[in-house]
């Protein structure tokens, strides 16, 4: 897909105007005019790719920071319930513009949407016959992101402390938000 | 996961106790009654397929689809907006991974990644959750979400709340293209299928070329990258994620 004939793309370059809520180095947040409910956003990485396989992890990690950021947005300040993060990737999974992008969706009790299934019976055998193609697949294919950005900090003895909350930077509420959160859940 | 019903006292109590509860113990209380961090100790059973320092990534028992995964952070969080930003990048990292070897150990043609935070979402457990799902076509699993009209004043408003929440400037747009957005994706549709034709009929055959790394400096101007879409290095697979990407131009 050429990038000129991208619809979002256009709207990445501001030819299609649009809702920019944020905008990031990477990617920028855009308000679905004909979202599923009021709020409905979506996140899209800045140069084009089709598919998530093909959006570098940079990218990736940006659109999913600002998706994040919008989904705290929605609860703090538009009175979401809940909020769904989701991805349509590929054609069979819904897809419908040829340019990745995560969809922020908030949510309320009885809103009429539905992201449930029906559970599929499958034999152990074919269970047992996945895992084993998946473990194979995946097998010393360790992330590097995390590693990789801790080698640059060497001041961090390790990125992984355990630590239950997210960096005070982060947030600017009176209360650390992950406490805000733990409450908000029934 | 099947529990007994609380009684409406149990729960008045419970909350009470919980509202009094210091943040670490709220944790502690909540890691004792998650089944998922339960898993991520091994005290349950499950079917691991990926594990490192921050994830574990197990086989759905109630799948939507064959292959149907779950990611968990080993640490526990309730939702989303709890995972410390180092932690959630990752996540994501690890989900696309995950995808990508759903491609081809079940063979699929796309895939869902969806995060529920809270109840009202679909929220079933307690424990931080990436679904990614590998889809087929006709594979009887609909997500469908609603595309639903609102009006421009109200746009607006929710704009502008968003924003400001997230430190960016007021967003301000005119309302004159809205309406044929659709048209022009038809349209859009339409020409790239045309533009596919032809490019198929030209060249079956694949670039060699190797792929080139978007520059990060100039995210906009990349002119060039998108003339031949090169082939994504596939360690090991014989699936290219072009052509799944390419099908978008096939269809209809």
């Amino acid at each position: 897909m050429k990038k000129d004939s991208c619809l979002i793309c256009q709207i990445v370059e501001g030819k299609i105007p649009s809702f920019r809520v944020y905008e990031g180095h990477r990617a920028v947040a855009i308000l679905d005019v004909n979202g599923a409910n009021p709020g409905h956003c979506f996140v899209i990485p800045k140069i084009h790719y089709p598919i998530l396989e093909q959006v570098p992890d940079d990218d990736i990690a940006e659109a999913f920071s600002i998706a994040n950021k919008l989904s705290v947005a929605l609860f703090d300040h538009l009175g979401a319930e809940g909020t769904n993060i989701f991805v349509a990737n590929g054609i069979p999974a819904g897809q419908t513009v040829a340019h990745f992008m995560v969809n922020v969706i908030p949510r309320r009790q009885n809103d009429g949407i539905n992201l449930q299934w029906q559970p599929k019976q499958i034999t152990e055998e074919e269970v047992a016959t996945i895992e084993l193609k998946l473990k194979d697949e995946l097998a010393g294919t360790g992330v590097s992101h995390a590693s990789r950005k801790a080698a640059a900090r060497k001041s961090a003895p390790s990125v992984w402390t355990g630590a239950p909350r997210p960096s005070p930077a982060a947030w600017d509420g009176d209360e650390d938000p992950a406490v805000t959160h733990l409450r908000r859940i029934p | 996961m099947a529990q007994q019903q609380p009684t409406p006292e149990q729960i008045k109590e419970l909350q009470e106790k919980i509202a009094k509860m210091s943040p670490e113990e709220l944790k502690e209380f909540q890691k004792k009654q998650c089944i998922f961090c339960h898993i991520v100790a091994g005290k349950v059973q499950s079917r691991r397929v990926y594990e490192d320092e921050h994830t574990l990534a197990v086989l759905d028992i109630n799948p939507a689809n064959p292959g149907h995964i779950l990611l968990l952070t080993k640490e526990h969080y309730s939702i989303m907006p709890q995972l410390p930003l180092e932690v959630l990048e990752h996540v994501f990292l690890v989900a696309k991974k995950l995808s990508n070897a759903l491609l081809r150990a079940v063979d699929a043609r796309g895939s869902n990644i969806m995060v529920a935070n809270g109840v009202a979402a679909g929220q079933k457990a307690q424990h931080f959750i990436v679904h990614i799902i590998p889809r087929r076509e006709k594979d009887g699993v609909v997500f469908e979400l609603p595309q639903r009209q609102q009006n421009e004043d109200s746009l607006q408003q929710i704009a502008n709340e968003l924003a400001k929440s997230l430190g960016a400037p007021a967003p301000k747009k005119s309302a004159a293209l809205l309406p044929d957005i659709m048209e022009r994706i038809k349209e859009t549709e339409h020409k790239d299928h045309q533009e596919r034709k032809r490019k198929h009929e030209r060249v079956p055959a694949k670039g060699a070329d190797a792929p080139e790394k978007p520059s990060p400096a100039a995210p906009s101007g990349n002119k060039g990258e998108e003339k031949e879409k090169p082939p994504k290095k596939q360690p090991g697979g014989d699936i290219n994620l072009d052509d799944i990407a390419r099908l978008f131009g096939a269809k209809k």
